[in-house]
């Protein structure tokens, strides 16, 4: 087989996202610096104005919140979603069934399933109307509209991406390494802290950071489920962009948002190279 | 009393007997060998041992007298070095030699010396190889680790799964040689797993031929090779010729305890079987000789090669030869 130059392989992918990712991301960084145009756009003539604008409590807020949400989820879907890999990377008969049934969710469109979440959780929904026809509860739970739902929907959307690279970690895993550790006399949790959890890490990473970067950035599960109220910093910048044509802020807060992508996925690395050079603690 | 008691012990995987009615006593700070060729249950037989496999109900193996029925690995007490030595990849030699006395919350100091002795007797300096992670090392010093990893926590029984199996040729007799001086010197009983039947009579005390999860015979290397009691063991043992011994018995005959004489020339107190040479076969310090007789079968004979050059063999291709034997080197096998 002839092999193609290295150009002509990287050439197309580096065109698109030099002309789709690089420009509009410069285009953003210079919008940030720059006076806010009345009918939206921007006008010439340098500003902090838009940074020193996150010093506001009232953004500050929102900040706060969607790191907690987005890392609460990360969380939940590594807790919710470890013991799921684990039996996928186990199983020998159904794996491939399992999986197909944790990447099914990705066959309807995001927007149909956080709908569908509304009809589960509203006063009137399935849950509670269930819940009231079982005498566990007398009033419907407000639950839609609420930081929980919002949470829930984020997990709901984002847990296969947690699931899958554990999965691929722990089917690595040689189970002879297991006996090994059995037959030295480690019991149940002590092997799945010296042994699983060690060499699962790079996928626990990698699901985190697959789970954690898209929560931060979300702005439809907190638009639909968590009602105007419950404000992501991904509202923040959809609603500077259409409804307040603040351009300029937008774009802060979108670089805002990087930042912060960037400071996780630091630690993330860090983390997992320190794992690499010693192993956890015992 | 034994160390190691085997009573009536299957284990059955489906419709697969894997290990089928065994019974067998190992006795303490012997080598033990488990011998067979793959899927004859001498690693199922182990990993029974190990508490890897619960046996099917009716069985029992029992430890220094005690019933390990129920008991998980972790409380067994057993060193076990695995076939692919299965060390830890995230830690260095020396967390990975470490890491049985950790697990009993041993004071640091305490395993680290421990760990040290442990490095030493298997002759990886520390200093050289404490820091390293497993893929840095070869695959001999890897097999070391396994072992200071499991001979750390000073245990009664040291089960071994092929561990030379990966090992080049000339390593392999080095550390089976090594192996036989630390079951001597530790007074560890050694229950060893292996295919390789040099291996088994080199270092074993005694040895467990195994065959379709039976156990077909037991006994010293000398009565494993010079008595085999089936053609099994006759013909996995080392090499063996089935020779018609007249009446319908058959008889196996070591290449080596066969003589070649002149037809015509039957000493007395030999039994004889005529024949033809079929090919002679040089091999440097002994000459194989295969001889054709009645009935089809091809007999082999092994003979001290006393110098070609200067003492040419007799025989050659298309000759007529009497084979001949002592009745008390001739097994007449049980049919299996």
């Amino acid at each position: 087989m002839r092999r193609l130059p290295t150009w002509l392989l990287l050439g197309p992918g580096t065109l698109w996202l030099g002309a789709f990712f690089v420009v509009p991301m410069l285009l953003v960084l210079a919008a940030s610096f720059l006076q806010r145009g009345v009918y939206g756009g921007v006008e010439p003539g340098f500003t902090l104005e838009h940074y020193r604008r996150f010093l506001d409590p009232l953004y500050v807020r929102v900040l706060w919140r969607t790191a907690l949400w987005a890392g609460g989820a990360t969380v939940a879907c590594l807790l919710l979603g470890y013991p799921v890999a684990w039996v996928i990377a186990r199983s020998r008969r159904y794996r491939q069934l399992l999986l197909l049934l944790v990447v099914l969710p990705f066959w309807t469109s995001f927007l149909v399933r956080t709908f569908a979440m509304i009809f589960l959780l509203r006063d009137t929904g399935l849950v509670n109307s269930l819940l009231l026809r079982a005498g566990l509860v007398r009033e419907p739970l407000t639950l839609l509209y609420t930081p929980f739902a919002v949470l829930l929907g984020l997990v709901y959307g984002f847990l296969p991406f947690m699931v899958l690279p554990i999965y691929a970690s722990l089917e690595k895993l040689d189970g002879a390494l297991l006996e090994a550790a059995e037959g030295l006399g480690a019991r149940p949790a002590a092997r799945f802290f010296t042994v699983i959890l060690p060499l699962s890490l790079p996928g626990v990473i990698a699901g985190s950071l697959l789970v954690f970067v898209p929560a931060l950035g979300s702005f439809v599960t907190s638009d639909l489920l968590g009602g105007a109220k419950q404000v992501m910093i991904g509202n923040l910048v959809q609603n500077q962009f259409t409804t307040a044509r603040n351009w300029p802020f937008g774009s802060a807060a979108s670089l805002v948002v990087m930042a912060l992508v960037l400071v996780a996925v630091g630690l993330a690395l860090r983390l997992r190279d320190r794992g690499a050079a010693q192993g956890l603690a015992p | 009393m034994p160390i190691v008691e085997f009573i009536q012990v299957s284990k059955r995987f489906g419709p697969l007997r894997a290990v089928d009615d065994v019974s067998f006593e190992i006795r303490r700070g012997e080598f033990f060998s488990l011998l067979g060729p793959s899927g004859c249950g001498k690693t199922t037989t182990l990993r029974l041992l190990a508490g890897f496999e619960e046996p099917e109900p009716g069985g029992e193996i029992r430890v220094a007298g005690i019933s390990m029925h129920g008991k998980p690995p972790y409380e067994r007490q057993l060193g076990m070095v695995f076939q692919s030595y299965a060390l830890f990849p995230h830690l260095s030699v020396e967390r990975n030699v470490a890491y049985g006395l950790e697990r009993r919350h041993l004071p640091r100091a305490v395993i680290a010396g421990r760990v040290a002795r442990a490095l030493e007797l298997v002759r990886l300096p520390a200093a050289e190889f404490a820091a390293r992670r497993p893929t840095q090392l070869s695959g001999g010093q890897r097999q070391r680790v396994a072992l200071a990893r499991a001979l750390v926590l000073e245990p009664e029984i040291l089960l071994l799964d092929e561990p030379l199996g990966a090992i080049d040729l000339k390593l392999r007799k080095a550390m089976q040689l090594e192996l036989k001086q630390l079951n001597r010197a530790l007074g560890i009983t050694f229950v060893y797993v292996t295919h390789d039947q040099d291996e088994a009579l080199s270092m074993s005390d005694r040895i467990a031929v195994m065959d379709q999860g039976r156990l077909v015979q037991l006994g010293t290397p000398a009565e494993i090779y010079e008595r085999p009691r089936t053609p099994f063991v006759a013909g996995f043992i080392g090499e063996s010729n089935l020779l018609d011994a007249g009446e319908g018995r058959r008889v196996a005959v070591r290449p080596e305890r066969i003589e070649l004489r002149d037809p015509g020339d039957p000493a007395a107190g030999l039994c004889g079987l005529p024949g033809t040479v079929d090919e002679v076969i040089y091999l440097g310090e002994r000459m194989r000789i295969l001889v054709l007789v009645a009935g089809g079968t091809r007999a082999s004979a092994t003979l001290q090669n006393e110098g070609q050059l200067a003492r040419p063999l007799r025989w050659s291709r298309g000759d007529p030869v009497l084979l001949c034997w002592r009745p008390e080197d001739a097994r007449t096998l049980e049919d299996a």
